[in-house]
């Protein structure tokens, strides 16, 4: 009973029967079918949603990029008349916020969605539709942030929308709004796919596949998804801030309020600095999965990439104040960024020789892939080591803010991220069209995006010394730039046309050319194994894998796997199946079921897209109203697709393997999910933590006295209350494990209550000592740690009525709970909030007072 | 028929924590992030507080003596990486055997390396207070 | 005065000043420094790609990594940041001779010396005595600015609620370019001024100069047009009752260079078209155009504010 399965020697596969085989397939054929015609949006399996990911980023690439046409048309010249100042403001604006927000961090997602499940051997990801809402999210979001532009409302504040410029109504329309609430809105999708991602890595790789066996490219996948849950949570707070600040006049970015406009630029760059490790990262992946195909060799320094990666990605946020160089900070802070920027290039170099060692010790095939990494190279190693001299505080005092800076940034991002995104569009087109891409026109575009660009960028260096600030509209003869101007434009345009080149080359209709072969390109990693033609289930037998690339060092393992010898090779009950393994040795711990096809996800991204965008004109009431829908819809969405109890408690995966069909606690993915999503959660709520401390250091009299503070009092009642609404969910789980399901119901009711009259107190507690948000940056920063609580209060009544429905519909039993388990754990961060609150409101201001 | 064994999921929290095997990883690199933020605070605080063109004397052995004992403590991990997970040095050859012991092995040895870069980030965080004197 | 060349003012390896100096020779080092590391690394990569015929020993690359991946870069970053920061603690000082303050405003700069008579308000052109270190506290009425002439040094951001310093100190002469570096909304491009450096001694006597109020008769019928348009309620004209303290303060308006914050030649002409179509001068800002002021009454106020020294 207690036996565990030996899975390097499982029982012998049944013999090979044809009509067992024809069966299984037709099984899996109609379970994993995707939806035709109209249908098709419905769809959520990773192929779909990845492909439309994939689409939608580089149809916002191909716009910021023609936006970037227009602003290079614009400078071709002196005193150029082509735009208008507040147009050009406008474009450049935009052209950074597409780039970064629309295309660089979303082809990430879409390119990890595309192939991560089939590296990991795997039918899809863990949550398929949260990657659907996600991608709806992410298309609506993207729509109306671009689309501003075209009634003249666009941002027009810099992608990094610096206050006051963008909290002052003065200085900054409509623009701000639809930037802070659009890309808010965008940073849900970002964090979704965070989430899915994680718990594939960790939870749905193959049998066997230990840590020491994971691909390179999944490493990174985790690393950066891991990045993006604490990098992009400061921004949603400092987002939170600024709206705050823009609709209501709250106090938190204005100097004669107690507010501190530097406060931005920390919350902002706290994000903005990892922000372009989440985007180099991923297109780094890229490489370290191509270039062993092309070596026909395993990676050399695996472990190394593997330590780079997670180093990388620590030391990335100790970076963000050298964007910060010139804001008179002591030099002594300014020093410790400088100097972690400055050790980044360990890391950096470390996964950069193992390229070139790999590449020694191989006989390289050349291929158009290979050409775009060789690019790649080029160019990023010239743009780290220019980001080397910037990260120097008294060079960045020249350089900052000049167009040396617009060179480095673009040498680092198109280096180190859009080269090697070509060569991963080049190297796994195959994989998703089965067709070939052109050679021909693949070098083609490869030398004119390669020659136009460093005819762009290179001469931009230069523009910078002669001390050309960025983000001018227009410049005079007598400064000296023009020709350099001139020149870069040429450039810009001769990189358009190599585009162009590769777009057509990815667009090209193929209908009648010929498949390709299995294996094209003979690689060794798991996405590879996909039959010609693809079958819409990713793999038609989930196998077992003991090695790091297993279509190489495991000769059999196709055959096998087509035979349907390994684990889930058949869809008897019509649901969508995949095996979830634990994070350390991938042991099989449970058979997974995912939902199919589902216009719900569709519903909830529509109504909460709704209502950003119907926050943005301020129309409350529709707004109130999207977001009962978008509630609704997501409950929807939950109750019928999610912890549904199986009709038998275990079923047969294959080889001897019998498995759970249902799991709770962290043994499910829920569980993680719920879990991580809440480390981010955490993440944004340290954010505004910051805050409160950033202004008790930079600010003499942010404390008021004594008689402005909230009673304590009231705020250790407000506490007691909160707590003891944590402890009913305890106790409610704890019940319903007992069995007694109308006990667990009645305590999940009763904390609703609790919750409210605790933060009852706490905002009676800031009222009664007569805090206004709209006077002083304390007063402000009280209410919005309480508008926090207050929220998740919301959100965690929601939750606890919908495990009580669960309970009472008999779809939560004491068997099969995991609904109360993933409550609880939502309920422990809560309480951990409110015990911070608590000694950021009562006990830290006490203890200076009495200091 | 193939013979019907049954396992027992073994849970997965217990695993990662208990049996030490994740979070070893980012033990260094958290030890450095710790110092950094730390090192930063006390400084800013100082200079905050006690205005521009003051002595950093006080903050500048604090920075480099939380720093000796970050490295302290990165050492203790190191030895732990090595003791505890058979982690190496070695960059000759790959950990790609397929048991838990190969997969801690390899556990240990990154753990091991990111212990080394987590110790000379912490030396770079120093060097500025070394070499400047004042606010 | 020499004048530096068109092309070249606002140069960062211009030289014109001791903080521009330490940053070029920085800059030179790197530069050639990060040629040549590019050099080997691209150099190695498309060797190792053409190496075909002769792999190399796994052990062999395998030290390339622990060479060229950790050994190099902790050396070269290492030393490169020590180094840097030996030059920011010797570029970085509180004190200078001279104190200039200078407030951003949106788009232009508001000026103001302090001497031992007291402050002495100009707009839009520093200037500078050759060889001393200034001292320059810097402030923002409304959103962050930043303070940049390249050729002299480096820049410092103006924010809202806090007070920057820049030191500075001139080793050229010469009429040196100034931008603002951080994007400030709408004319942030026109947002320029002139640093001209100067003998010490007519400096001095520039200084003095500044410091006086303006020549004007109270019967001046330039004067009264400049009243009556209401021009007194934002602009400043010192030793007269026009006081504003919106713009830019006009005491000595046609000794400067340039107008609109650094971007026209100070000319009749355009001075007569600033008031007549000043968005299409420079858009965005808060003055407004004056179009109905033409003829005779246009030309009286030009004449007159090109009288003012």
């Amino acid at each position: 009973m207690t036996e565990e399965i030996d899975l390097s020697k499982p029982p012998p596969a049944e013999p090979y029967d044809r009509a067992r085989d024809e069966a299984q397939r037709a099984r899996l054929m109609k379970v994993w079918e995707t939806p035709t015609g109209w249908r098709r949006i419905s769809a959520v399996n990773n192929s779909s949603v990845g492909k439309w990911y994939l689409l939608t980023s580089f149809a916002f690439f191909t716009f910021a990029g023609f936006l970037a046409l227009l602003i290079r048309a614009q400078l071709a010249v002196p005193n150029n008349d082509l735009l208008s100042q507040s147009l050009y403001n406008q474009l450049f604006t935009l052209h950074g916020t597409a780039m970064m927000f629309l295309f660089a961090v979303p082809i990430f997602e879409a390119v990890a969605i595309l192939i991560l499940p089939e590296i990991l051997g795997a039918r899809d990801l863990p949550f398929p539709r949260l990657s659907a809402f996600g991608y709806w999210c992410f298309l609506i979001g993207g729509i109306f942030v671009c689309g501003s532009v075209f009634f003249g409302v666009a941002p027009d504040g810099g992608w990094f929308m610096y206050t006051p410029l963008s909290s002052d109504p003065d200085y900054s329309g409509l623009g701000a709004d639809i930037w802070l609430l659009g890309l808010s809105f965008i940073e849900v999708s970002s964090i979704a796919a965070a989430v899915e991602l994680i718990v594939g890595v960790l939870k749905s790789r193959p049998p066997g596949m230990r840590l020491n066996l994971i691909p390179l490219y999944c490493w990174y996948v985790l690393v950066v998804a891991g990045m993006i849950l604490f990098a992009f949570p400061p921004l949603i707070a400092g987002d939170l801030l600024l709206e705050m600040e823009r609709a209501f006049g709250w106090a938190f970015f204005d100097p004669d309020r107690g507010g501190d406009p530097l406060l931005w630029q920390h919350l902002f760059w706290i994000f903005g600095h990892p922000e372009v490790y989440i985007i180099f990262l991923p297109s780094i992946a890229l490489i370290a999965t191509i270039l062993p195909t092309f070596a026909g060799r395993p990676m050399v320094g695996h472990s190394w990439i593997v330590l780079s990666a997670v180093g990388v990605a620590f030391l990335s946020f100790g970076l963000w104040v050298h964007h910060m160089f010139t804001t008179g900070l002591p030099e002594i802070s300014l020093s410790f960024f400088s100097a972690a920027s400055e050790a980044v290039a360990v890391p950096t170099g470390i996964q950069i020789f193992c390229f070139i060692a790999t590449m020694l010790v191989s006989k390289l095939r050349r291929s158009v892939p290979m050409l775009f990494a060789g690019g790649a190279l080029a160019i990023f190693v010239f743009g780290g080591l220019t980001g080397v001299m910037v990260a120097l505080v008294p060079f960045d005092w020249q350089a900052h803010d000049s167009y040396f800076v617009v060179a480095h940034l673009h040498y680092t991002l198109i280096g180190g991220m859009l080269f090697p995104l070509f060569a991963g569009v080049h190297y796994w087109y195959p994989f998703v069209t089965q067709k070939r891409m052109s050679d021909r026109l693949g070098r083609w575009s490869f030398w004119l995006m390669f020659g136009g660009f460093n005819l762009a960028f290179l001469p931009m260096h230069w523009t910078g010394v002669m001390g050309m600030p960025r983000r001018v509209w227009t410049y005079d003869v007598t400064d000296g730039w023009a020709v350099l101007n001139m020149v870069s434009t040429i450039g810009a345009f001769v990189f358009a046309a190599g585009f162009v080149v590769l777009a057509v080359n990815v667009l090209w209709p193929r209908g009648k050319a010929p498949l390709v072969v299995r294996n094209l390109w003979n690689a060794g990693t798991m996405e590879w194994s996909g039959e010609v033609p693809d079958k819409p289930w990713g793999v038609r037998s989930i196998p077992y894998i003991h090695t790091r690339y297993p279509l190489w060092e495991q000769k059999e393992l196709l055959g096998e796997m087509d035979r349907g010898e390994w684990f889930l090779p058949d869809a008897e009950e019509g649901k969508r199946e995949l095996i979830i393994t634990d994070i350390l040795d991938a042991r099989p711990l449970y058979v997974q079921r995912v939902g199919g096809p589902s216009y719900l996800t569709l519903g909830s991204a529509f109504c909460l897209g709704a209502v950003f965008i119907l926050a943005t004109f301020h129309l409350w009431a529709l707004t109130l109203l999207f977001g009962a829908g978008f509630i609704g819809f997501t409950l929807w969405w939950l109750w019928t697709g999610t912890s549904e109890i199986p009709e038998k408690p275990e079923k047969m995966a294959g080889r001897g393997l019998v498995l759970p069909t249902y799991a709770q606690g962290n043994n499910s993915p829920g569980w993680w999910a719920v879990f991580i999503t809440m480390t981010g959660d955490m993440t944004a709520f340290m954010g505004l933590v910051f805050s409160y401390f950033f202004y008790w250091t930079a600010l003499p009299d942010f404390l008021p006295g004594a008689a402005k503070l909230p009673g304590f009092g009231w705020l250790l009642i407000g506490l007691a209350l909160l707590l003891a609404s944590w402890l009913t969910a305890l106790a409610a789980r704890e019940r319903l494990a007992g069995g007694s399901a109308g006990q667990a119901m009645a305590l999940l009711v009763a904390g609703v209550p609790l919750g409210a009259a605790g933060i009852g107190a706490w905002g009676w507690a800031a009222w009664s000592a007569g805090l206004d948000p709209t006077e002083a940056s304390f007063d402000a920063t009280v209410w919005v740690l309480i508008l926090w609580m207050g929220l998740h209060l919301l959100l965690d009544a929601v939750m606890r009525l919908y495990v009580a429905a669960r309970i009472w519909r008999k779809r939560c039993t004491p068997r099969y709970r995991a609904d109360s388990a993933n409550l609880t754990l939502f309920t422990h961060f809560l309480a951990l909030t409110a015990v911070v609150i608590f000694a950021l409101l009562a006990l830290f201001p006490m203890l200076m007072g009495g200091a | 028929m193939a013979p019907r064994r049954k396992i027992v999921p073994p849970g997965d929290a217990p695993r990662v924590i208990d049996q030490g095997s994740v979070w070893i990883l980012v033990a260094a690199p958290s030890i450095w992030a710790a110092h950094f933020l730390i090192s930063y605070w006390v400084a800013a605080i100082w200079c905050a507080k006690l205005g521009r063109g003051t002595s950093l004397a006080e903050p500048r052995w604090i920075i480099a003596g939380l720093g000796a004992l970050c490295i302290g403590a990165i050492i203790g991990l190191a030895v732990l990486a090595v003791r505890r997970y058979g982690g190496v040095f070695v960059i000759f050859e790959e950990i790609t055997e397929s048991s838990e012991r190969g997969r801690d092995r390899f556990v240990g040895h990154v753990a091991l390396l990111l212990c080394v870069l987590s110790a000379a980030a912490i030396l770079f965080t120093v060097i500025p207070g070394m070499v400047l004197g004042q606010c | 005065m020499v004048l530096a060349g068109c092309g070249g003012r606002h140069n960062w390896l211009a030289a014109a000043g001791e903080e521009a100096r330490a940053v070029e020779t920085l800059f030179w080092i790197v530069l050639v420094g990060a040629g040549v590391i590019w050099a080997l690394v691209v150099g190695l990569a498309v060797y190792a790609h053409r190496a075909e015929a002769k792999p190399h020993r796994e052990r062999e690359a395998r030290r390339f990594i622990l060479w060229g991946g950790v050994a190099l870069p902790v050396l070269v970053v290492g030393g490169l940041l020590i180094w840097g920061l030996l030059i920011l603690r010797d570029i970085t000082a509180d004190d200078g001779a001279l104190t200039v303050r200078v407030d951003g405003e949106r788009w232009w700069w508001r000026v103001i010396y302090d001497t031992p008579e007291g402050p002495v308000t100009t707009a839009n052109e520093i200037r500078l005595p050759l060889g001393e270190r200034a001292l320059f506290r810097l402030t923002a009425d409304d959103v962050i600015h930043s303070f940049w002439v390249p050729a002299l040094g480096g820049k410092m951001d103006m924010i809202p609620g806090r007070e920057t310093t820049l030191a500075l100190t001139p080793r050229r002469l010469g009429n040196w370019g100034g931008l603002c570096a951080e994007f400030c909304g709408g004319a942030h491009a026109l947002m320029r001024f002139d640093a001209i450096v100067m003998e010490p001694d007519d400096f001095a006597a520039w200084l003095a100069q500044e410091a006086q109020p303006a020549r004007v008769a109270m019967d001046d019928p330039g004067f009264a047009i400049f009243a009556e348009e209401g021009c007194g309620a934002c602009h400043a004209i010192r030793g007269t009752e026009a006081q504003g303290p919106v713009g830019p303060d006009l005491t000595h308006l046609a000794s400067r260079d340039k107008l609109g914050a650094g971007i026209y030649d100070m000319t009749p002409e355009n001075i007569a078209r600033w008031i007549t179509e000043t968005d299409a001068m420079k858009p965005d800002i808060d003055m407004p155009s004056y179009p109905g002021l033409r003829g005779a009454r246009l030309d009286t106020l030009v004449s007159f504010l090109m009288s003012l020294e």
